[in-house]
């Protein structure tokens, strides 16, 4: 069953919401409807349901338009699972899933067949809901709620699942739970499913294509790497995000970055020792204090390489699994001349990157401050057999300050002048 | 919007509209079944207060009488053997008492039919369809709604001429009026100074214009304080009754009784300084004597004359 | 049942609920046919009553009943029994209507009266009798009134109440509530300055059963079969309903439509019962209530068995009416209000109590 949306538009009254939405989803997509509060994401869904009325010609279902259908025809074709249901009524979780038969008993005058029954049982066993079935339904916690309402939408048979922001009340394990049983019966048995997602990154992970939309039109639709760039996220959300991918899904995963006010940048520049991921914070930290920060040496893969990518900071990089070159190394020496002070990073010391540190006297050789950054309780950083803890332990007693963190030595440093 | 929804929506209209018809239809057809045709015989014909005629196929044999002045108008003109069943509230003459209990405010329609009677009186407190309900079981009832003391005696010669007592209705008017002409033969003096009244039926509650009350102190020599005023019964405020300085304040007291005393009257706020109450002149008189429009009110009428006019009766 | 083991929960299990709960049904029906037949049996003149002459015997009352002979034969017929069938009627017509409004405004002190029906027939029964339309000029002129005004009162309630030609649940409410107290207002009025009416109107306001006939029963059947007939039929709809406007529509239910069927339905039952028998309250109230207790919130069983129950109800409370301080009749809302407003108390620390246990 495939949906189509042409130039869609939608107002309560004088206020649009949806300003000429247009859009297919395909039989058995798996597509997610994001975009920020007011977006009018909500309004679009049951624009597709038809319960709320869109101007003819503009939701076609099989490209007949909606209107053709009748209530029943659309509730056995779409299921709805919304945010949250309670109610204060006793029924138990089994009438409630029973309710999703309503569409396909023919008539007023029957009651529930043996067939009826058949299926509620079967879509509970799915949902893993048979265990509370005679349970009031209102007793239940969030989860199991949402599973049982889940449990209704396949009872209705339904050829498209529709999702208004399931997640929303879940805690971690429940949003997992909620969308790996959801991708199942997509995948599983085939139901189209069009969901209004707010986690970013629950939607990246799970769905085939992203729509996004801002202000009542879809910005962009496509697959999530494509939709989610941190520019189209920046000018949507407004925030600053990095893109990164979930190590074990592959899937494309945003974080966002705190914003922190601008500070007027005085651009001294700072020569920044690091390695393994450690120098992320102190990069960051640098950054949002204005000054002109550079790093090296790096491997590529290495979490420090991506961060300063990241903040658009030079970087001195090197290829993985090798010893830092004689050119790597030059390299690293010339930004440390150009710089205010250098600062060292805990980074684990190996034998491919011992030159660093090797850098790092150099600098301080040669009269420039060293701040070496040791936070508490860092365990043993020394893989050369003592070298490493030899080499720091005689830079500190030449001079190098040492700190917890950066920003208690920050204020003043401009001032200082190089002893 | 849908064509499917019109449908529907129009077909239980229809539906709707159909059970509201069916419905109005039944209550239509019952309204027009449900007249009751009394039983076409020879015999007197009755025309009661509410214009109603009744024909009566023979003199009754069993009375049920549903108020207490029927019931004291039964018993004056000697017919009080004829009387079976009576409300709860009528409790005169003392022969009332042994007689069968129907019912107050709702009458008890099973006791009532159990006696079996064949005429019902009834004064026009009770409600109506209560009565319609009995004539439905085939009693005829008779409304008496006196207003004026001619009304009364209109009815009690009307209650003696249908229990054959009609000899004994007339002797008891001729008497009646006889004592009534006694009261305002003295009253009507236009020399009589005629004090000014407050009558408190119940507490802040009086006679006004057209009222049997507001006659009633006219015939007894005296000025209603509310005289003037808008409605039968009308309620009064104390700012009311201290602008007009009634010179005598007369209260009843008996089946409603509420407390009411010279002393509560006196304390009521502003009051002390009124006439009535400076003078101390505030009486009782038996709330049935004034209430009941039947051969008693006679008797309300010579106490009201006596209360205002102590010097003449 | 076997909780513990999922796979063991087959149909069997759930199908002996619903065989339970059809047999429960038929027990009140049942109920309902003896408690008929023992209110048949109570009255001011025996042979379950208080009184001291004319007493029938149970041999005489059987008579009366199946061969209608001897001389209590119109007792029986022409009183007791449309009487009892009135009161039967009557409740299980306000208990249906009852659970429909609390359904429909999904509000558990919702009640039939709510969208202005008993004040707008108190309006109607107040006037009647100051137009003419007495019933001295026919039995059923004021119920009729009263049943006109009832409707139009609902009608200009629902009117006030729609907004754009949608009907939302809260502003019904309001508007009743409005609308009754408006009405309410002028009724008073009109017993304050008519006070000859008053005392034909009392008897109305405390709502009775003592004019039941032949000619009423049969009015009230007809509204009250057809009436809960339909309204039992949209028992699934009306579980729907309760989920939610949104949801009954993902459910193939049209929210707006059945609102207006069932508020229709309701007010004309209702409208029927009070123009004949006057206000009686807390039947339409509690009945549903109590069926809640037993059955769940499953419409398709929780409207029949309010029906039947409503009906026992009403019939043993007026039995009780008539009977504990005879001659003297006791207003039936007098009792029905003593047996709702204790069982509401219990119903308050019931939850209350379940509350805090959560």
């Amino acid at each position: 069953m495939s949906l189509q949306i042409k130039d869609l538009s939608f107002s309560f009254g004088d206020k649009k919401v949806l300003k000429g939405v247009s859009f297919e989803v395909a039989d058995g997509e798996f597509i997610g409807l994001m975009g920020p509060n007011g977006s009018g994401k909500t309004t679009l869904l049951r624009c597709m349901m038809d319960y709320l009325p869109a101007e003819s010609e503009t939701v076609l279902v099989d490209m007949k338009p909606i209107h053709t259908f009748t209530q029943r025809e659309l509730a056995r074709m779409f299921a709805v699972v919304p945010q949250s249901s309670t109610t204060d009524f006793t029924f138990t979780a089994y009438d409630i899933v029973m309710m999703g038969r309503i569409p396909h008993i023919s008539s007023r005058f029957v009651g529930e067949s043996k067939a009826d029954a058949e299926v509620v049982r079967k879509a509970m066993e799915t949902t893993d809901t048979l265990r509370f079935a005679t349970r009031v339904f209102s007793e239940l916690s969030g989860g199991e709620r949402q599973r049982v309402i889940i449990a209704r939408a396949i009872a209705q048979q339904p050829k498209a699942l529709l999702l208004d922001e399931p997640t929303v009340y879940l805690d971690i394990n429940g949003q997992f739970e909620i969308m790996d049983l959801i991708k199942k019966l997509n995948k599983e048995d085939g139901i189209t499913v069009i969901a209004v997602l707010h986690d970013v990154n629950l939607a990246a992970r799970y769905c085939d294509r992203i729509a996004l939309l801002n202000d009542g039109v879809v910005e962009s639709i496509g697959p999530p790497k494509e939709v989610l760039t941190p520019d189209a996220i920046q000018s949507v959300y407004g925030i600053e995000v990095v893109i990164r991918k979930d190590p074990f899904t592959q899937a494309v995963y945003v974080m966002p970055r705190t914003s922190v006010p601008s500070i007027h940048r005085h651009g001294t520049r700072v020569h920044l020792i690091s390695g393994g991921g450690t120098g992320g914070p102190t990069m960051k930290a640098l950054h949002d204090q204005g000054y002109s920060v550079s790093t090296g040496v790096v491997n590529v893969l290495d979490d420090d390489f991506v961060s300063a990518k990241d903040l658009h900071i030079p970087a001195v990089a090197e290829v993985p699994f090798s010893q830092v070159s004689e050119e790597a190394h030059s390299e690293n020496l010339r930004l440390i001349s150009e710089s205010s002070f250098v600062v060292v990073s805990s980074f684990p010391v190996g034998p491919g990157n011992f030159r660093n540190l090797e850098a790092a006297k150099a600098a301080l050789d040669s009269g420039k401050r060293v701040i070496i950054v040791r936070p508490k309780d860092v365990p043993s950083i020394d893989f050369v057999g003592g070298k490493a803890d030899a080499l720091i332990a005689g830079l500190i007693t030449s001079g190098a300050t040492v700190t917890e963190d950066i920003s208690k030595v920050l204020v003043g440093i401009p001032e200082r002048r190089v002893a | 919007m849908n064509t499917n929804k019109s449908r529907k929506s129009k077909l239980t209209m229809w539906a709707i509209a159909s059970v509201v018809i069916l419905t109005v239809a039944a209550f239509a057809s019952g309204i027009l079944v449900g007249q009751v045709t009394t039983p076409k015989a020879t015999g007197t014909v009755i025309i009661d207060d509410y214009g109603r005629t009744i024909k009566l196929g023979s003199e009754p044999k069993r009375v049920v009488s549903v108020a207490p002045t029927p019931t004291e108008m039964l018993f004056a003109v000697g017919a009080g053997n004829l009387v079976v069943g009576v409300d709860d509230y009528s409790d005169y003459p003392a022969a009332v008492k042994n007689v069968t209990k129907v019912g107050g405010i709702a009458l008890n329609v099973e006791m009532i039919l159990s006696l079996k009677p064949d005429l019902i009186l009834s004064s026009d407190l009770v409600p109506l369809a209560q009565l319609a309900q009995l004539e439905g079981n085939g009693i005829p009832y008779i409304i008496l709604a006196a207003r004026t003391l001619e009304e009364v005696f209109k009815d009690i010669k009307l209650v003696g001429l249908m229990t054959g007592h009609i000899d004994d209705a007339s002797a008891l008017v001729s008497g009646l009026e006889a004592r009534v002409a006694a009261v305002t033969a003295k009253t009507s003096d236009v020399n009589l100074t005629k004090p000014r009244v407050f009558v408190e039926f119940y507490p802040m509650w009086t006679y006004g214009p057209g009222s049997f009350g507001d006659d009633m102190i006219k015939l007894a020599g005296g000025t209603n304080i509310a005289a003037n005023t808008s409605s039968e019964y009308v309620p009064v405020t104390d700012e009311f009754v201290i602008a007009q300085d009634p010179q005598v304040i007369v209260y009843t007291v008996g089946s409603n009784y509420n407390g009411t005393t010279p002393t509560t009257i006196s304390k009521r706020p502003g009051w002390s300084g009124i006439s009535a109450v400076a003078w101390g002149k505030m009486y009782s008189v038996d709330d049935n004597l004034v209430s009941r429009y039947g051969p008693r009110i006679v008797d309300g009428l010579e106490a009201l004359a006596k209360i205002l006019h102590p010097e003449l009766f | 049942m076997d909780t513990s083991n999922p796979r063991k929960l087959h149909n069997d299990d759930l199908s002996s609920v619903s065989r339970r709960r059809m047999l429960i049904l038929l027990g009140l029906a049942g109920l309902l046919a003896i408690s008929t037949l023992v209110a048949l049996f109570i009255g001011t003149l025996g042979p379950i009553g208080p009184a001291a002459q004319h007493r029938i015997s149970y041999g005489d009352a059987l008579n009366a009943i199946f061969s209608r002979s001897g001389e209590w034969e119109t007792i029986f017929w022409d009183v007791r029994i449309p009487r009892v069938l009135l009161a039967g009627l009557v409740g299980a017509a306000l208990a249906c209507a009852g659970t429909a409004m609390q359904a429909v405004f999904r509000n558990p002190l919702a009640d039939p009266f709510i969208i202005g029906v008993s004040s707008g027939a108190a309006l109607g029964a107040a006037t009647a009798g100051l137009i003419g339309l007495t019933a001295a000029v026919s039995v059923f002129l004021p119920p009729f009134f009263a049943f006109i005004t009832a409707l139009a009162t609902v009608f200009a309630v629902y009117a006030l109440g729609t907004v754009r030609g949608k009907v939302y649940a809260d502003t019904l409410l309001l508007s009743g509530v409005a609308v009754a107290a408006f009405l309410g207002a002028i009724v008073s009025f009109l017993i304050y300055f008519v006070r000859e009416q008053f005392h034909q109107l009392i008897f109305w306001l405390l709502g009775s059963l003592t004019l039941a006939s032949w000619d009423m029963v049969i009015v009230v059947f007809i509204a009250t079969v057809i009436g809960s007939l339909l309204i039992f039929l949209h028992g699934r709809d009306l579980n729907a309903l309760l989920l939610g406007d949104e949801t009954a529509h993902n459910l193939g239910v049209d929210p707006e439509f059945l609102r207006k069927l069932m508020l229709g339905v309701a007010a004309l039952m209702t409208a029927t019962a009070v123009a004949f028998t006057g206000i009686i309250g807390f039947v339409g109230l509690i009945v549903p209530h109590m069926m809640r207790l037993v059955f769940g919130a499953d419409h398709r069983m929780l409207v029949p068995a309010s029906t039947l129950f409503g009906g026992t109800f009403l019939i043993l409370c007026d039995a009780v009416a008539r009977t504990v301080a005879a001659p003297t009749e006791l207003p039936v809302g007098v009792i029905t209000a003593l047996c709702g407003g204790p069982f509401f108390i219990y119903l308050l620390r019931r939850s209350r109590l379940g509350g805090e246990q959560r």
